[in-house]
């Protein structure tokens, strides 16, 4: 018995497809006779038989695939060998997969698999945000920035966006930004600082104090517009009458400054000028009047500035406030001061007259709105009814917050504290 | 309507354009007896006789300066090319004499031709099997060069192309011959040379792709929509000359350009769509135009191929790439 195989008829043919057999089963065949007609992907091909004999079985009937290897007619050649088991099952039809089937050279694939018919029209997706044009490098200066380059209305040519219309956005957000934000300045700006070698320079930390002034004058400064206007008063008769009651408060255990008659003076002014004691809310846009009178006063300590203020001064005599300033200045000298004391202060002055200076232009104390700033008295020549005389001068500074206060209403405050100053009697009247 | 594959949508498209057209013509080796290597031309001599369909030596320059002939001379020859990478014994035949005809002629002659070729690798094929020549035809004015990617195209551009009174060059991805069936109607239609298809509409990234690898950029598709890309993919379906409009239009949208081509990567198509988006889309761009390409080598032989192919997965990379940039 014969088993003749399909082989490979040439250019790697994997399979073929049946399509005539030239002899049935039981018929003789002859070596060389064509045995049947079998189609492949490159040729019809006419295959012989390879021995005489009669035919057993055919491999498959007309139309069937048959793969390489497998069994395309077993024939009575009168040999007895019997088909091997291995052949016979190396002859294990293959599927017809469509991974396996044949090309002329190489492999195509082949599957039944069927796409989608052509329409040539298609479903339509969303409609696409708005895209504006711009070259690629303004799309990354976008980026960059954190601008949404489609939100941005270009000027350039054919609308298109340029760098500079990045620029601008990005300038006005951030200054829209920076106005929304808590006027409290939590970092300091950073910026690099320069090179120093260790020889150079000691670094020394800062104290707790001083980190409070740090940051107290960085929102002062950086929240609050300031300007200053300044003048001298003529305080001959002060001077005089502080002269003349000194030994009295003396003799009271009270050491008798210039300083209660200027808080005084300062408490009656604000009491006529209220916006003088008042903090602006910028962001609800309304301006807080405070109806009492807590005037703070900067005392100079070892240790840096610290600001106690004397509680409802409107409510105290002069001799009071004297007395309570006196106690203040300890306090505050010996770091024993009490925590309130250094609260709710609504107006502050500032005496840099004792270390012998004139003309300042005092940080206001956020979020009071102005400061009044005290140099030191000193005599001077003065034109008084059309003749130069010796005077006694006091320099004032006075700083006001300019987003609720005017140039106008700093002096008239002025003027109102100059009329109390230079005619300390209205002080004991009032 | 017949659902079936590329390879019997380009037999069946020769059957009817000679049965309608008694000037059509096939010929190439193996064409006519067997119907080619690939069965592309099975069944036409039978039907036709071996004066319409061929066998010719194997002599690639013969088979085209004899279709130079008989198209000066009023017939309309569609040659076949066993392989593309077999078209240079021809390619004197096809860039001297077939592209400028008419010019040097002055348009007293023209030459309505079809050159078949199967093309492109996928298949574990030999050397000289599996090349992507499209830029050698491309590069060469005169000359329209269209490639089908689906059955239902098959049949519409080759029934263009036959139709033509100029020279066509109709490349066949032959790794997709019989890799899925298509509803095609049986009446005759025609698909414009020169016109792109919108195969799908999307958002954020324009991908151009033709032949075999449009198949493989919509399962990548498929991949990239898992991470909320939306992928607009453009067949070019015709090489030259370029549907500049449609891949223009569609950047402009999308600000975003992949173009996928087996053919290997230096001056090949994707530098010319790139020059293109680059003149005509640079204000809407928001990534570099980028090409995922062949090597700059020749395709390996089966053993390392896949290293060459173009596979989904390398597609979804290069998509997600582009449009995170």
């Amino acid at each position: 018995m014969y088993d003749f195989k399909f082989a490979d008829i040439g250019e790697g043919i994997h399979e073929g497809q049946i399509l005539k057999w030239m002899f049935q089963v039981g018929d003789k065949v002859k070596e060389g006779d064509t045995l049947c007609l079998i189609e492949t992907d490159k040729v019809n091909a006419e295959i012989p038989s390879p021995v005489s004999g009669v035919i057993k079985k055919l491999g498959g009937a007309v139309g069937d695939t048959i793969h390489v290897g497998n069994t395309l007619a077993l024939i009575d050649d009168g040999s007895s060998a019997q088909p091997a088991k291995k052949d016979t099952a190396e002859a294990k039809p293959i599927q017809e997969g469509e991974e396996n089937s044949a090309g002329v050279v190489g492999q195509i694939e082949v599957s039944s698999e069927v796409i989608e018919s052509s329409t040539e029209s298609y479903q339509k997706a969303d409609v696409p945000t708005k895209r504006v044009l711009a070259t690629p490098v303004a799309r990354q200066l976008a980026k960059d920035l954190g601008v949404d380059i489609n939100k941005v209305t270009g000027t350039g040519e054919m609308g298109r966006v340029t760098k500079e219309d990045i620029y601008k956005i990005k300038e006005s957000t951030s200054k829209q930004s920076i106005a929304k934000e808590e006027p409290i300045v939590s970092k300091p700006i950073s910026f690099k600082m320069p090179e120093t070698t260790s020889a150079d320079v000691t670094r020394v930390p800062i104290t707790k104090i001083r980190k409070t002034i740090v940051k107290n004058m960085v929102i002062s400064k950086s929240v609050i517009p300031h300007t200053t206007v300044m003048d001298e008063l003529d305080v001959t008769n002060l001077v005089n009458f502080r002269t003349e009651q000194k030994e009295l408060a003396l003799s009271k255990g009270v050491k008798l400054t210039y300083m209660p008659f200027i808080i005084k003076a300062v408490v009656l002014a604000l009491k006529d000028y209220p916006v003088f004691n008042s903090s602006f809310d910028h962001e609800k846009e309304e301006i807080i009047y405070k109806h009492f009178y807590n005037i703070g006063l900067a005392v100079d300590t070892p240790d840096g500035l610290i600001v106690p203020n004397i509680k409802h001064a409107d409510r105290k005599s002069i001799i009071d406030v004297a007395k309570e300033l006196q106690v203040l200045s300890e306090e505050a000298n010996n770091r024993t001061i009490q925590l309130d004391k250094l609260q709710n202060g609504t107006f502050t002055i500032t005496n840099y007259g004792i270390f012998g200076s004139t003309f300042g232009a005092p940080v206001i104390k956020h979020p009071e709105v102005a400061i009044l700033g005290v140099g030191m008295i000193a005599k001077k020549p003065i034109v008084r009814n059309n003749e130069i005389v010796i005077a006694d001068i006091m320099p004032l500074s006075l700083s006001i917050d300019h987003r609720i206060i005017d140039g106008g209403d700093a002096g008239r405050f002025m003027m109102r504290v100059k009329e109390y100053l230079t005619n300390p009697m209205l002080l004991l009247l009032s | 309507m017949a659902l079936i594959n590329i390879l019997e949508a380009v037999n069946k498209t020769l059957e009817q354009q000679m049965e309608k057209d008694p000037t059509v013509v096939v010929l190439g080796e193996d064409v006519g007896y067997e119907g080619g290597v690939f069965r592309a031309t099975a069944g036409l001599q039978q039907k036709f006789g071996e004066e319409r369909s061929f066998d010719t030596p194997l002599a690639e320059a013969g088979i085209i300066g004899t279709s130079i002939g008989m198209a000066i001379n009023g017939l309309k020859p569609v040659a076949e090319i066993q392989f593309s990478g077999f078209m240079f014994p021809a390619y004197n035949q096809i860039a001297t004499h077939v592209a400028r005809y008419r010019n040097r002629s002055r348009g007293k002659y023209h030459l309505p031709m079809v050159i078949r070729m199967p093309y492109g690798g996928g298949i574990r094929a030999l050397e000289h099997h599996s090349e992507s020549l499209e830029t050698l035809f491309a590069h060469i004015p005169g000359l329209k060069l269209v490639i089908p990617s689906t059955p239902y195209d098959a049949k519409g551009l080759l029934t263009a192309a036959i139709k033509d009174p100029d020279p066509v060059i109709f490349m066949e991805p032959k790794r997709i011959y019989r890799a899925f069936k298509q509803e095609v109607p049986d009446e005759e239609y025609i698909v414009p040379i020169g016109k792109a298809k919108l195969v799908k509409e999307g958002k954020d990234i324009t991908v151009v792709a033709w032949g075999a690898l449009v198949r493989e950029v919509e399962k990548a598709i498929k991949l990239v929509e898992e991470d909320g890309i939306s992928v607009e993919l453009i067949d070019l379906r015709t090489i030259a000359p370029l549907d500049r409009e449609t891949v223009i239009q569609s950047v402009q949208k999308t600000g975003r350009f992949l173009v996928v081509h087996e053919a290997v990567k230096s001056f090949g198509p994707g530098a010319e769509l790139i020059s293109i988006v680059n003149e005509k889309a640079f204000l809407s761009l928001e990534a570099p135009p980028t090409r995922l390409t062949g090597f700059d080598i020749t395709v390996p032989l089966p053993k390392g191929e896949h290293h060459f192919i173009i596979d989904p997965q390398r597609i979804a990379y290069e998509i997600r790439k582009v449009v995170r940039y």
